[in-house]
């Protein structure tokens, strides 16, 4: 082991010195190279060296100047500052000055700014602006500006309010454009009726400031009431009468939620449709006994006068009738068979009568029965919603009610109409029962002698 | 001419106060009171005559006892009875119908009453207090028409009843 790595250390120290000995050459070549090097680069720092200093020359004119600058602002500034000064003074001065020339006009020019103000609350809002639109803006103009008003500022605030005065006293007609409920446009011919209402033959329209803009009323309030409008329009002449709504247009506002009558009845459900069938129904049976009874009556008027010949077409004549069939026999035996015949004729006399006092009792307590539902109703509710809102549980109240008064309704005609028809039934009924047999004794009595 | 003026605006307040149905009131009370009249009128002036021809004929005739006179005896009675009688079904009638008529308006009152909380809410009492004046005026007027009735209509009643009975009496069967 040792004799191996003898051997290895030979080899190496003996090709080393080889090595040496083949590059002493290039050494020298690079010696050579360093010194010239050398002096290139002493020659490069020298050179830089000169071009820094020059540059060190040019930054220190270079903050020379900027120092002289700043200087020269600061004295600018000293010297803007005392202009200031100076000049503030003189502004205080001009100012008293205006003030002096202004004198008592400076009031008047608040009053006028106030006036302005107040003024453009109420002609923005008035439903003259819809004949003379774009007043509110230079009302607003002079209401909101700092500086004092100028004369043609001035005499608009005159303007405006001498327009609102004037135009408030006059029914005017004029051509402007109206947004209806479907959003279309169109122009038409209105009156305005001072500062209180605008109508056209559709009715009454409603001036909304905001927008600007003529519209209808969502819903026209009662016919009799809009009916005055459109005729109000149409009168071209003359004096006509028409309702006025003197709180410019809130009333109106009001009244277009307010139900009509019609959908007060809807409200009633099918409790209320089936209390109207039966009125009508009594109605129909009433209107048949009327009928019927006065034409039995004026038969039976007839037939009194004429009681030689008894004509079949009236409960009378039968009777008469089975009186000269049964001439022969004794009074007991006649007035049986009267009374027969009377019997058969009763009910075709009394039929439906107690039908008609049948539905005048039941349609209030239909009434009842809907009042009833329209209060479970109203429980549900207040399960769901609770009772926190009033609005929600009154509509349902009313609901309820609504049936009752429908119930009355039908009621009271029915009760009226069943005394008048029974009281017609009564009086053939009376005929029949208590005088017939009176008439037939006079007939006998005249026939014997 | 100024104290007719005074009444028809009072009349005017108070229907405008009491709602539509007030009319109603109205004309009930007025028929029945025009049909009571009538009733009076018939009993003092009309009835005394046919009354005492009723009796004259009766007393003239020769034969009051057989069949065929008591026959003859009850027509003229009915007949007598039924023209005694006209109206009085409708007064009473009337006279029944005005509360109902005075509860249709409190009725109707109520349902201005929540329709004005559906649409106003609760907030402010004087809103309701409209309608609710409308649900007690026409009840308050129903009463009274009808208590003015019922007194009258029951005299009449019994004055008719009355009238009844002395021509029943008057026609004796000699």
């Amino acid at each position: 082991m040792k004799k191996v790595i003898n051997f290895v250390l030979l080899a190496a120290s003996l090709s080393a010195g080889f090595a040496t000995t083949a590059s002493a050459n290039e050494l020298d070549k690079l010696l050579e190279q360093v010194k010239a090097d050398r002096i290139s680069e002493a020659k490069l720092d020298k050179k830089r060296e000169a071009e820094f200093l020059a540059a060190r020359a040019d930054k220190q004119a270079l903050l020379n100047k900027a120092k002289k600058d700043l200087a020269d602002q600061n004295a600018r500034n000293d010297r803007l500052t005392k202009e200031y000064a100076a000049n503030e003074i003189t502004l205080a001065q001009k100012e008293v000055e205006l003030d002096n020339a202004q004198g008592t006009l400076g009031e008047m020019f608040g009053v006028s700014r106030a006036a302005a103000a107040s003024a453009y609350g109420s002609i923005s809002t008035s439903i003259v602006s819809a004949q003379y639109p774009g007043r509110g803006e230079s009302l607003n103009r002079i209401a909101n500006s700092k500086e004092i008003p100028a004369l043609e500022d001035l005499e608009e605030l005159w303007f405006s309010l001498q327009t609102e005065m004037t135009e408030s006293g006059k029914v005017a007609q004029f051509s402007t454009e109206v947004t209806n409920l479907d959003g279309s446009k169109s122009t038409e011919n209105v009156t305005r009726i001072g500062t209180f209402n605008i109508v056209s033959d559709n009715g009454f329209l409603n001036y909304n400031d905001e927008v600007g803009q003529v519209q209808p009323l969502a819903k026209q309030p009662a016919g009799y009431i809009s009916g005055t409008a459109a005729d109000f329009f149409s009168v071209s002449s003359g004096f006509a009468p028409v309702y006025v709504d003197p709180s410019r247009g809130a009333i109106l506002a009001l009244e277009t939620r307010k139900k009509t009558l019609e959908e007060f009845y809807h409200q009633g459900g099918t409790v209320g449709y089936a209390i109207t069938v039966l009125l009508i129904l009594g109605f129909l049976i009433a209107l048949e006994r009327f009928i019927v009874l006065g034409a039995v009556t004026s038969k039976m008027k007839t037939q009194q006068k004429n009681l030689a010949q008894p004509n079949e077409n009236n409960p009378l004549g039968r009777l008469l009738k089975v009186y000269q069939e049964n001439k022969g026999v004794d009074a007991e035996t006649l007035e049986l068979k009267l009374d027969e015949a009377i019997l058969r004729e009763t009910p075709s006399v009394d039929r439906g009568i107690n039908l008609i006092k049948m539905f005048a009792a039941i349609a209030p307590l239909m009434g009842l029965l809907g009042t009833v539902i329209g209060m479970i109703l109203t429980f549900q509710t207040i399960t769901l919603f609770g009772t926190g809102d009033p609005k929600i549980m009154a509509g349902n109240i009313s609901l309820a009610l609504v049936t009752t008064a429908l119930g009355l309704i039908a009621a009271l005609p029915l009760i009226l109409i069943h005394s008048v028809v029974a009281g017609k039934s009564k009086a053939v009924l009376h005929k029949l029962d208590e005088q017939s047999a009176g008439l037939i004794a006079a007939i006998a009595e005249k026939e014997s002698k | 001419m100024l104290f007719l003026i005074e009444l028809v605006e009072s009349v005017r307040s108070f229907i405008a106060t009491g709602g539509n149905v007030l009319y109603f009131v109205a004309v009930a009370l007025l028929l029945m009171w025009i049909l009571m009249i009538e009733r009076y009128w018939f009993l003092a002036s009309n009835y005394p005559t046919m009354r005492d021809d009723i009796i004259k004929r009766w007393d003239a005739r020769a034969d009051t006892t057989s069949w065929y006179a008591h026959r003859i005896r009850d027509t003229w009675i009915s007949e007598a009875t039924e023209l005694l009688e006209r109206n009085m079904l409708t007064i009473k009638t009337l006279v029944a119908m005005c509360p109902l008529i005075g509860l249709l308006g409190t009725v109707t009152g109520m349902i201005s009453v929540f329709e004005t909380m559906a649409q106003q809410g609760t907030g402010n009492p004087r809103l309701m207090a409209a309608g609710i004046s409308m649900a007690t005026i026409p009840t308050m007027a129903g009463m009274v028409a009808a208590l003015s009735g019922v007194f009258f209509s029951t005299r009449l009643d019994a004055k008719v009843k009355l009238a009844k009975a002395k021509l029943v009496d008057s026609l004796p069967h000699h």
